[in-house]
């Protein structure tokens, strides 16, 4: 891929709760302006909008709502939590090429007061759509909950590599110790122990109550301009240094359970290959990683598929703390989906932003280049966001 | 007691009306030799569908006969009996005979009865008979 | 058994003519008479005072139940129109002749015959047939002393509709082969016509040859579990938790998802073999299922 030149110049978010008392669009407008004011942008200079298919809130609607006038660039991504870092890439494609001076990105919902994507939709399957066919050769057999369709990767990963609910236990562990301490976290002041994810109930076995995601209300919106306009706004740019989407041979959504194997995630190692390729980076030059942790297991996947690790050996990595604040590769020092909030991963984003600024509240030291991962199982998208060099 | 000349066409019976506790059902269906739960086995009536246990059809065919030999007197000889069945008549409800003359040919009489349930009509038919001459 | 395979065996019940029947367990008696007057409220001396029946006690004298195994022309066309659905009875005529009045003392001996079958007919109760037969009641030497023709109305009962099932499969011309085949007890696996690939889930050309002929082999219906969870929570629409699902990995090369059932949750394994089983979900769906097989 040609370099691009782009930065993430202002992030900004609404609170994080189990109910906002407010629109979804609402959450959208207050994010959206948010953000630009961090970036030191009035609405007038944005000429474009980058959201997930699934936002509920169109674009021409949040230009409305926060006084964005001419747009020359929006788009949409597809497939869940995968569009997370691929509205940085579509909006860094863009500020690029010239199609917009400055895009922001968002996502807004209220996924825990309004509709919850953990609660089973008996319709999935009833779309006359080729998503609805793939769907109905799983949800009619009670097979409709997003827990349900990580756990059937799970349970193969654990007998694959003889990995077990402990070494998914300690990912969840470690991303309650970060939210612990971030203010901004759901789960702020509140960390578990190994032997409270033993003992959380079965959701889907072999998951854990402890092994997934909170649902949250409250949005994220992220300010992308060109790095040389960047530099002359008000805030540390995060540079995007690579971003790259991925899909897989044989992708479902979900539920590819048709590959050869079921313990890797092929659209992650297509990220992957992109990232380290485009930026010339390995994983020794990452200093801190966010991960997309809707779901454990697929953290451990993703240390494998990224090359932290070799494939198996996550579940020893973790256990040798590896992924925890002052491990080899400090993951979600924000607390990640699990402990901070279910921003479908754009509030990882603004994570690694604040670690390339050096404001995070657990801060990692001499952060350099952050590397950002979108949501599993899924088609996904990837990003490595870099500091300014002086 | 009636005679043949003391009967003409459109004659009405007088209106016979049963309440049809479930003594009456269980009982009529014991003397009829009738021992289906349906008839006296509340449980097993409502397990099948029905409301509540309801009359046999042999009590319908006693209780037309004795609808008519009440009005006729026992010098009647009942010939015939046609029903059409129609309705369940349930424990609980009220059978209401009504009845009229419809015919006298070849020394027969012929009753048109009806007997009806708050459900609609449970039994409708004709009753062929023939009367004496005269008093004995 | 068909409509027209009814009515053939009512004509040969028919052909049968009368059959005689057991005697009555008691000659025509007082107490009986009794009672039945006493139920019925009928006040009519002329009974009691000169020795005779009530005319409609008429089948009262033999009513006994059927024996086991009873074969009578009767018995054996409502056995045949329960077998073909026909489980309603209503009887919707009974019409008695009385050739004289019956004395105490004397026995009477029933004779039947299946006289005919109608129908099919659409009735407020559903469809069905009207079966007549006419039983002729002897008392001495043969003689007929009474007559009754009964009609019964034998009826499909409308279909009580199982709750919907509510996690419906989309069906479309690219899939349907699949489900037809899960209705007739056949496990379908899409193969292409061309190249022979197999594949599931199934779509509209071959990825490998691009052929849009499509065929399809019937599995053997054997397996193994590949990978599976146990659902516990949330609850799922039509469905008590908790529940498994797998993967099953087909001998014939494909995976395919499905619910491993008649066992305890707690085991099944990965690598436990299993053989499929169709299970009604509704009155249309059916759904291939797995149940724990031989190793």
């Amino acid at each position: 891929m040609t370099r691009l030149d782009a930065a993430i110049a202002g992030i900004g978010a609404t609170e994080f709760s189990k109910d906002s008392g407010r629109s979804e669009l609402r959450l959208a407008a207050e994010a959206v302006l948010a953000a630009l004011d961090d970036a030191g942008l009035s609405p007038a200079e944005v000429d474009g909008l980058v959201t997930f298919t699934q936002d509920a809130n169109q674009e021409i609607a949040v230009a409305r709502e926060v006084g964005i006038g001419d747009l020359s660039f929006f788009s949409r991504v597809d497939y869940g939590g995968g569009a997370a870092c691929a509205t940085v890439a579509h909006a860094a494609m863009a500020v690029t090429t010239g199609a917009a001076r400055a895009v922001v990105c968002y996502r807004a919902f209220n996924e825990r007061s309004g509709r919850r994507f953990g609660r089973p939709d008996a319709g999935l399957a009833g779309q006359q759509s080729s998503q609805g066919m793939e769907m109905s050769w799983h949800v009619p057999y009670g097979l409709v909950t997003p827990a349900a369709w990580v756990a059937m990767f799970a349970r193969r990963y654990l007998h694959a590599y003889g990995a077990t609910s402990e070494d998914l236990g300690r990912v969840a562990v470690a991303m309650r110790r970060h939210a612990a301490t971030n203010p901004a976290a759901w789960f702020h002041g509140r960390p578990i122990t190994l032997a409270d994810h033993q003992a959380s109930r079965w959701i889907a076995e072999p998951l854990r109550l402890l092994d997934c995601c909170q649902e949250s209300d409250g949005a994220v919106a992220l300010v992308v301009t060109t790095a040389g306009r960047a530099r002359d706004l008000r805030r540390t740019p995060a540079v995007v240094t690579a971003a790259a989407q991925g899909s897989g041979a044989g992708q479902m959504m979900m539920t590819s359970y048709y590959r050869d194997d079921m313990t890797g995630l092929p659209e992650m190692s297509v990220v992957g290959r992109q990232l380290w390729e485009t930026s010339g980076l390995t994983p020794a030059d990452i200093q801190t990683a966010i991960l997309y942790d809707h779901f454990t297991p697929f953290v451990l996947t993703q240390l494998e598929e990224l090359g932290f690790c070799g494939r198996g050996e996550a579940a020893a990595y973790v256990r040798d703390g590896g992924i925890e604040l002052g491990g080899r590769l400090p993951v979600n020092p924000h607390g990640g989906q699990l402990g901070e909030a279910y921003i479908h991963g754009m509030n990882g984003i603004a994570e690694a932003v604040r670690q390339l600024r050096g404001t995070a509240a657990n801060q990692v030291d001499g952060v350099r280049n952050v590397l950002v991962t979108a949501g599993t199982g899924v088609p996904t998208s990837g990003l490595i966001l870099s500091g300014v060099s002086d | 007691m009636l005679t043949r000349d003391q009967v003409e066409v459109g004659a009405a019976l007088p209106e016979l009306s049963l309440d049809l506790t479930p003594t009456v059902v269980v009982s009529t269906a014991l003397a009829t030799m009738d021992f289906t739960p349906v008839h006296h086995d509340v449980q097993v009536a409502r397990g099948q569908g029905a409301k509540d246990i309801f009359l046999n059809i042999l009590t319908t065919m006693g209780l037309v006969e004795r609808y008519v030999t009440d009005w006729a007197g026992p010098e009647a000889v009942i010939r015939r009996i046609d029903v059409k069945l129609g309705v369940p008549a349930y424990a609980g409800d009220r059978l209401s005979f009504r009845g009229g003359v419809t015919a006298l040919a070849d020394g027969e009489v012929t009753v048109g009865v009806t007997g009806r349930v708050s459900l609609g009509d449970h039994a409708t038919g004709t009753v062929t008979l023939l009367l004496p001459e005269v008093r004995p | 058994m068909t409509g027209e395979e009814l009515l053939d065996l009512a004509a040969k019940q028919a052909a049968l003519g009368e059959l005689a029947g057991a005697p009555a367990d008691d000659p025509v008696n007082v107490p009986m008479i009794r009672h039945w007057l006493a139920a019925m409220g009928d006040r009519n001396p002329v009974y009691l005072d000169r020795g005779l029946a009530p005319p409609a006690m008429a089948q009262v004298w033999t009513m006994t139940a059927p024996a086991p195994g009873d074969r009578s022309p009767v018995s054996v066309m409502m056995g045949a129109l329960d077998e073909a659905g026909y489980t309603g009875v209503v009887a919707t005529n009974c019409e008695q002749t009385y050739h004289r009045y019956v004395r105490v003392g004397e026995l009477l001996t029933p004779a039947t015959r299946f006289t005919g079958l109608a129908g099919p007919k659409r009735t407020a109760l559903g469809e069905g047939f009207f079966a007549t037969w006419v039983v002729t009641w002897y008392a001495g030497e043969g003689e007929p002393v009474a007559e009754m023709l009964f009609r019964v109305l034998k009826f499909r009962p409308p279909e009580k509709r199982a709750e919907p099932y509510p996690l419906r499969p989309s069906v479309n011309r690219d899939t349907a082969f699949f489900w037809d085949g899960v209705r007739r007890g056949e496990l379908r696996v899409q193969s292409c016509a061309d190249c022979g690939e197999l594949r599931h889930p199934p779509g509209p050309m071959c990825p490998r040859c691009h052929s849009a002929n499509r065929a399809h082999v019937v599995a053997r219906g054997e397996g193994v579990v590949y990978s599976y969870v146990v659902h516990h929570h949330p609850p799922v629409p039509g469905r008590e938790t908790p529940f498994v699902v797998a993967v099953v990995e087909l001998p014939e090369g494909v995976r395919i998802v499905g619910n491993v059932v008649d066992c305890p949750p707690e085991s099944v394994a990965v690598g436990m073999p299993v053989r499929v089983a169709y299970r009604p979900m509704d009155d249309e769906l059916v759904l291939p299922v797995w149940t724990p097989g031989e190793p």
